[in-house]
């Protein structure tokens, strides 16, 4: 049995169900992203893990506990806030130990695991200041250092790099999943940031409209996307229609081309997509090329972004920076490779 | 539960303001014995002297407003345009009145400006009237002053000022056709909170002795058993009506903001 | 963003003219707030001659004045000890105890409105309902045979007074804490109880010490404005009741004390209790401000 486990979970405001037959199972020391854009549900998920809003009906369950009439300085939680929350009147040690002095943990225990903390986070000479006499950076770090003190069970994350600068972010991004890591706690992580989700995440949970759309890994979201819905908010993704010429081979085609699929299709028009990392320009070792036109370049640096037109139908891929070869002009016509395998069948 | 006790403090509390009104109020209607009547208002808007210290605070009320708009709205526009590196300190000077309690202000006023001093404002009637007009200047001088400058700050001064310049105003055009009507709701808030602090005012103008409503407040509690009743309830109207017109004017302006 | 910048320097080379603009203001608070008070502060270390002197200080250590301040500061700091305490517990039942919305704009606005409606007025309507024929007096004694007066209550006194003083005390805690109030993030609650803090904690170790200036500060606030309310005292007690602002009007209006210079120590000592207040108050306002930064 898993560790936190959310079943048939709903939750409604007045009229309005902002989640919808929620379900996840989340093992030990697994750390599991909620990704949606805003109003998608995911922060309410958060909220009744916490323990914050009471859930119209379902269960939550942590180890095998039921915690849904719990209160939440009963769960064992540790959360992170987006706008970092720590408490203005303490100094950073008095809130790292917060956690721990409300339950009466003997004073010289306090010491040790804030100093601990302080030196997990990278911060141990800052336990004398006070939280307004830090950046936004290390203000979040010490509330990570906060909400893990009392070793909690589960480890809820709410956003908690969108108040930061891009540079920042990155790095406590990769700081957060370290000590993640080192500590095996379990954690679920609410964010819109694809990147975010993807990079950190041993699995994603892809919210839309309070429904999970897909539960699996990085891996599986990205390359296999299971609605439409995924397909477009992870990553770019261009949709191509095309027609079934033969619905048993998979034979379709294409504007500017034809594609054999290798797998039955249903018969007649259906909406192909395509990652623009797979397409090449040159069909040199490609299964399948399409004829069209460049109608738009943009050099970023290592990577060129271009869009072609094919037949009325737009289509962006990435080709590397190369010094020696110049990227191709907007208006020439080339001819463009994928591999029919990597074309994904949206349904929706 | 939580619901429950804040309810009951509210009602508590509400109860506590709402008795001494209600005594009041009752009080001023029960002149004729065993029936409500109106008679203490009948007798208090009969009397002379009523409606010569009530006609004086207004008409002071009214100077005190003028000459108030006058000195706080070109200082604080000042203030902001060219000197903003002296904003905290005429902002702590405003606020002094209400750490200085207005009676030491007024003994120190006598003791200043007598009939042998080089100013002797209270050697005449019309001198002590100013002398008292500019102690209520000074008493509403933290009131007026705040909501000038928070209505300044909701405009762009600078950039208001110079493109006025730039079509050629001169300063009494700018202070008097730009800067005035965006803050006159400000200016306005502050004008109906000196109203009501002028027609309260006792200390001041019972120690210079000029017959305001005030002093004539007092004079009628030690001496008339139902009068004083109906003449606090005419100074609590007052009062509610200068708060609900801020609150009226803010609401318009808000209103003429969101329309614009 | 230039474009201003570049027009300054004109108004630079015309700076002794700059400070004609606040001349006018400079004068009036110069002649009508600084020069009277200047004159009780010189007053009172003067002699009758003009001499320098400590006499009027000293002569302040008497017995009936001594326990004028004292009868004073006693009122002053209950009226606003009380008034602290009922209007925080007003405001935040309004703020925090899940009451309807539409309570909280007409309890600030009649709190505006109680705060400023001071003075003789206010006596009156006092003296209406708990003096001698007041409306909760005589209700009490008709109704549950409970006298006031024999039980030692009287408007004129100590607790008659201070309970006057907390009608305009009150209504300026709320209005001054309800902004404090509105600061408590809602994260802070929530961030404690995932550590495992109960409400009470959560009061005791992050809410009250984050309010705590604000309190203290508005507490100093409420005491200076007990201490130098003049009208209120004078319409209720007349002279019976012997407080620092009633003596020193006694003494303006006809010297009751024999030596004008003891009336400049008197008033002297007003401002020094009023103003140590509000040095506290804008102290902790301060800091108040730095950590909600």
């Amino acid at each position: 049995m898993s560790f936190l486990t959310i079943e048939h979970l709903e939750k409604s405001f007045g009229p309005n169900k902002v989640v919808k037959d929620f379900n996840l199972n989340v093992e030990k020391g697994e750390f599991v992203s909620l990704l949606g854009p805003s109003g998608c549900g995911k922060t309410t998920v958060l909220r009744m893990v916490a323990g914050f809003e009471q859930p119209s009906s379902g269960r939550i369950g942590i180890d095998g506990q039921d915690v849904v009439r719990l209160r939440p300085n009963q769960r064992s939680i540790g959360m992170v806030f987006q706008a970092y929350a720590l408490f203005p009147n303490l100094t950073v040690a008095q809130n790292v130990g917060f956690g721990l002095k409300v339950k009466g943990t003997p004073r010289n225990v306090i010491d040790a695991r804030v100093a601990e903390m302080l030196s997990l986070i990278g911060l141990a000479d800052l336990g004398s200041r006070y939280p307004f006499q830090l950046s936004g950076g290390q203000q979040q770090r010490v509330a990570l250092a906060r909400a893990l003190a009392p070793s909690p069970q589960v480890l809820l994350l709410d956003e908690p790099l969108s108040a930061l600068d891009a540079k920042i972010r990155l790095s406590l991004r990769n700081e957060i999943r370290a000590i993640q890591r080192k500590l095996g706690i379990t954690t679920i992580f609410v964010t819109h940031d694809q990147e975010e989700a993807l990079s950190m995440s041993d699995r994603v949970v892809v919210m839309h409209q309070g429904i999970a759309d897909q539960v699996g890994t990085p891996f599986d979201i990205y390359n296999k996307p299971a609605t439409r819905f995924v397909a477009g908010f992870v990553g770019t993704l261009n949709t191509l229609e095309a027609d079934v010429l033969d619905p048993k081979t998979g034979h379709v085609r294409l504007p500017g081309g034809e594609a054999r699929l290798g797998r039955p299709l249903p018969a007649g028009r259906i909406t192909l997509a395509a990652r623009p990392e797979m397409i090449t320009l040159g069909a040199a070792g490609r299964d399948t090329s399409l004829a069209g036109h460049i109608t738009e370049v943009d050099f970023l640096g290592s990577v060129i972004r271009i869009r072609a037109d094919l037949g009325g139908q737009s289509l962006a891929f990435d080709t590397f920076n190369i010094s020696h070869v110049s990227p191709p002009k907007v208006g020439e016509k080339v001819t463009l490779g994928l591999n029919a395998a990597d074309l994904l069948v949206i349904g929706d | 539960m939580k619901r429950f006790l804040a309810a009951l403090i509210l009602l508590l509390g509400i109860t506590y303001f709402v008795l001494p009104l209600i005594g009041m109020a009752e009080f001023s209607l029960s002149m004729r014995r065993g029936v409500y009547s109106l008679d203490a208002y009948r007798k208090v808007i009969a009397d002379p002297q009523f409606r010569q210290t009530f006609g004086y605070s207004v008409v002071m009320a009214l100077l005190t407003i003028v000459f108030g708009v006058l000195l706080v709205v070109p200082t604080a526009f000042w203030v902001r345009l060219r000197m903003p590196h002296l904003r905290p300190y005429v902002e702590f000077i405003t606020l002094l009145p209400l750490v200085i309690p207005a009676i030491v202000v007024v003994f120190g006023y006598i003791r200043l400006y007598n009939t042998s001093s080089w100013l002797p404002l209270t050697g005449s009637t019309f001198g002590t009237n100013l002398l008292l007009m500019l102690g209520y200047a000074t008493l509403s001088l933290p009131y007026m002053y705040r909501a000038v400058d928070t209505g300044l700050r909701t405009i762009d001064v600078a950039t208001l000022t110079e493109a006025a310049q730039s079509l050629g105003a001169g300063w009494i055009t700018i202070l008097a056709r730009v800067i005035m009507p965006n803050v006159l709701v400000a200016v306005l808030s502050g004008a109906f909170v000196t109203f009501a602090i002028v027609m309260g005012e006792f200390t001041m103008a019972a120690l210079l002795n000029r017959p305001a409503f005030g002093p004539y407040l007092q004079l009628m509690g030690a001496n008339k058993a139902y009068e004083p009743f109906a003449l606090a309830v005419i100074a609590f109207i007052i009062t509610w009506a200068c708060m609900g017109l801020i609150q009226l004017v803010t609401r318009f302006s808000k209103h003429t903001k969101a329309a614009r | 963003m230039t474009a201003p910048t570049e027009a300054r320097p004109s108004a630079g080379r015309r700076l002794p003219l700059t400070w004609l603009g606040i001349l006018p203001f400079a004068l009036f608070v110069g002649l009508f707030l600084f020069a009277p008070t200047l004159k009780i502060v010189i007053g009172a270390f003067q002699s009758q001659d003009g001499s320098f002197t400590l006499d009027n200080i000293f002569g302040l250590f008497t017995p009936s004045i001594l326990s004028s301040y004292w009868i004073s500061i006693k009122i002053s700091f209950a009226s606003a000890l009380l008034g602290c305490l009922v209007g925080f517990l007003m405001a935040a039942a309004v703020v925090l105890g899940g009451l309807p919305g539409w309570i909280r704009s007409p309890l600030l606005t009649f709190s505006g409105v109680a705060s400023n409606f001071a003075g003789v007025p206010l006596a009156f309507a006092f003296l209406a309902t708990l003096g001698p024929l007041g409306l909760i007096t005589v209700w009490l004694r008709t109704e549950f045979g409970i006298n006031l007066r024999a039980l030692g209550f009287n408007i004129l006194s100590f607790w008659g007074l201070t309970i006057t003083y907390l009608f305009f005390q009150i209504p300026l805690m709320i209005l001054i804490i309800t902004p404090a109030l509105d600061g408590l993030k809602r994260e802070w609650r929530e961030a404690a109880s995932v550590l495992g803090a109960t409400g009470v904690q959560y009061w005791r170790m992050v809410a009250l010490p984050i309010l705590f200036p604000s309190i203290l500060g508005t507490f100093a606030l409420l005491f200076a404005n007990a201490f130098g309310a003049v009208a209120t005292a004078i319409a209720l007690t007349g002279s019976s009741l012997n407080i620092v602002p009633i003596m020193l009007f006694a003494q303006i209006r006809g010297d009751v004390l024999g030596n004008p210079n003891l009336g400049y120590a008197m008033a002297f000592g007003m401002i020094l209790v009023t103003g140590i207040a509000n040095v506290i108050y804008i102290v902790l306002r301060m800091r108040s401000e730095r950590w909600l930064k």
